[in-house]
């Protein structure tokens, strides 16, 4: 028996009412206080960024590190992967994953990027960075980008749900369907000349005094996501369908109704993670997102989001995506090989999961 | 046969069932099962392994669809196609698992797929009044007499009593007609199974008619108002515990006596 975490955000006794009945299997003190240790998990790991930070800062020369600019390239890198590890940290909540993100961000990538393309002028106008209709185009390709995202998380939800087939296999597979797409319509060559505009009109703007604009509409879907979780009857239902799907089915509760959202939802984040990458880079990148669903699980474990479902912080995942780039930028700044931020987050998420599993058997003794 | 033909009057029955009948392919589980529960009583069904205790129970709980019979809350006729069915008309289910969701707090547990939305547009947010729930649940697992430290912690932390009392208290919470409890105290310690038939009586006490189905006989000498004893698909006695020994109860069990 451990005694209550540190963290334990206040005592856990609502209200001392005369008891009527003893129950001599619990002694006093003892009772795992799970939201508790949720707490203590993303306390620790917010421990652990504040380290890093200050860390970092102190070598860095000058302080840079610590410098208004360079927290908002940090942001801005973390815009991404936050955004998928957050529709992650609802699906592991709910006792699912999906592995096919990186798939779903390049096709949907590929997708806007040829829409865009089209759209944009004739292809000798586009050819030389010359583009009549540009507005037309990228709504148009940002439309096509959220329909192929959510189509594709609906796919995977639908799998699971009518098919009840295990999360894990039915998006390994759809994870080479989409990359197999994607390289039929490319011919496995990146879509170019994707206008700067929206590089310099959105990835890059600056709004409110300097924060990249990414960064402010990040944070904004961040911060429903976070309400939505933990305030509404929908995260509720999230994490009863994650702690038991059998008890949440018997209550009631449209499980298989719930958990395809949940895919279309974590559909809809790839898509605008991918419009950020075409955005940013002003250019498709096929290659580049293998590792995206393993880096956002990644995050969501470090948070405190359990992998066993019914447990799961958005807040959390907001630290446990940033640890791994405030990793690498300070690894840059020291001028260390920025591979090693891979090891160190490998190690940090074997602590992270380790520090789950003891609790859940603690708990359930 | 003990016919529980159902009493004219109907007044004290909050349910009837009238020659339920349920195959489960060339296997007669219910053949002509007539059971009916009185508001305010602790009635247990006994009887061997396979006699259809289980099978019976599921047809009122809404899991089993019964292939005749018929089902009649305070007299009116039902029938059930799930078991939101049977919750829709007050009857709530007690499994001998809990259909609990371990990582979840009490009050998530008590009010689990029927969660108290917040006054006005915050409500309409979707926003969950969590301090009324928890108010509520204290108050149900009060009236019970389940004593628990910390309503926020995760239910798989309680005890086996503890979480058998939650599990007792959304079905007192909920039930208008009935509760339904498989196996209650079957993994319980004597202290904890006391606190379980406390609340079973409370719950009894409440005016709703309690469906018990117990392997325990001395428990359901000791907590039952009434005893159905079931055999090879029909209830073959019904016999008030004052009258009856363990003995009695076994002999009828397995057909070495019928029962008045």
């Amino acid at each position: 028996m451990s005694p209550n975490p540190p963290a334990s955000p206040e005592p856990a006794t609502p209200t001392a009412e005369t008891p009527t009945m003893s129950d001599a299997s619990l002694p006093a003190g003892s009772h795992g206080h799970r939201l508790g240790v949720l707490e203590a998990t993303a306390f620790w790991m917010f421990v652990i960024l504040i380290g890093l930070v200050a860390g970092f800062t102190l070598i860095s020369p000058n302080f840079v590190f610590l410098s208004v600019n360079n927290l908002f390239t940090i942001a801005l890198n973390t815009a991404q992967l936050a955004l998928l590890a957050a529709g992650m940290t609802f699906l592991l909540g709910a006792r699912q994953m999906d592995l096919s993100v990186g798939s779903n961000v390049v096709l949907a990538s590929v997708l806007a990027g040829k829409t865009i393309t089209a759209l944009a002028g004739t292809p000798d106008e586009v050819a030389m960075g010359d583009y009549p209709n540009l507005a037309l185009a990228i709504a148009a390709g940002t439309a096509v980008a959220f329909l192929s995202g959510a189509l594709f998380g609906a796919v995977n939800g639908v799998l699971v749900t009518r098919f009840r087939l295990s999360s894990f296999l039915v998006t390994l597979a759809t994870t080479a369907i989409g990359l197999g797409m994607a390289l039929v319509i490319t011919h496995g060559a990146n879509v170019p000349d994707i206008p700067r505009a929206l590089q310099t009109g959105f990835a890059v703007r600056r709004v409110l005094g300097g924060v990249p604009m990414p960064v402010v509409i990040v944070a904004g879907v961040l911060a429903v996501l976070w309400f939505v979780l933990a305030k509404t009857r929908f995260g509720a239902h999230t994490l009863a369908i994650g702690s038991s799907p059998e008890a949440a089915r018997r209550a009631g509760i449209p499980v298989d109704r719930h958990v395809l959202s949940l895919f279309v939802l974590m559909g809809c984040l790839s898509a605008a993670a991918a419009m950020l990458d075409i955005s940013r880079f002003a250019t498709t990148n096929i290659s580049g997102h293998q590792t995206d669903a393993l880096q956002a699980i990644a995050a969501s474990v470090i948070g405190g989001t359990s992998l066993f479902g019914g447990v799961a912080s958005m807040s959390g995942t907001v630290i446990g995506a940033l640890i791994p780039v405030v990793l690498a930028t300070g690894l840059v700044i020291m001028r260390v090989d920025a591979f090693y931020q891979l090891i160190v987050v490998g190690i940090i998420v074997i602590v992270a999961v380790a520090i789950d599993q003891k609790n859940r058997q603690r708990m359930s003794r | 046969m003990s016919g529980q033909a159902a009493d004219p009057t109907q007044g004290g029955y909050a349910i009837e069932a009238v020659d339920i009948v349920k195959n489960f392919g060339s296997l007669n589980v219910l053949r002509g099962v007539s059971i009916a529960l009185r508001r305010g009583e602790v009635t247990a069904v006994v009887g061997d392994n396979g006699a259809g205790k289980s099978t019976f129970m599921k047809t009122l709980s809404g899991e089993n669809i019964p292939d005749a019979g018929e089902l009649r809350i305070g007299g009116r006729a039902v029938a059930f196609r799930s078991t939101q069915d049977a919750q829709r008309y007050g009857i709530e289910t007690v499994y001998q698992d809990l259909a609990l969701g371990p990582d979840l707090s009490i009050p998530a547990n008590i009010f689990l797929g029927r969660e108290l939305l917040q006054p006005g547009l915050r409500g309409r947010l979707g926003m969950i009044d969590r301090r009324r729930m928890l108010d509520e649940s204290h108050a149900v697992l009060v009236e019970l007499g389940v004593r628990i430290k910390s309503y926020r912690a995760a239910t798989q932390s309680l005890s086996g009593g503890q979480r058998q009392g939650v599990a007792i208290a959304r079905a007192l919470k909920w039930a208008r007609h009935a509760i339904l409890l498989d196996e209650p105290t079957a993994a319980l310690g004597a202290r904890q199974r006391d606190m379980v038939y406390e609340a079973i009586r409370k719950s009894a006490a409440r005016s709703l008619a309690v469906l018990l189905i117990s392997h325990d006989l001395p428990q359901v000498l000791e907590l039952a108002d009434r005893i159905i004893v079931m055999r090879q698909g029909r209830a073959v006695a019904n016999v008030l515990p004052a009258q009856v020994s363990v003995r009695d109860i076994v002999d009828i069990m397995l057909g070495a006596r019928e029962a008045a």
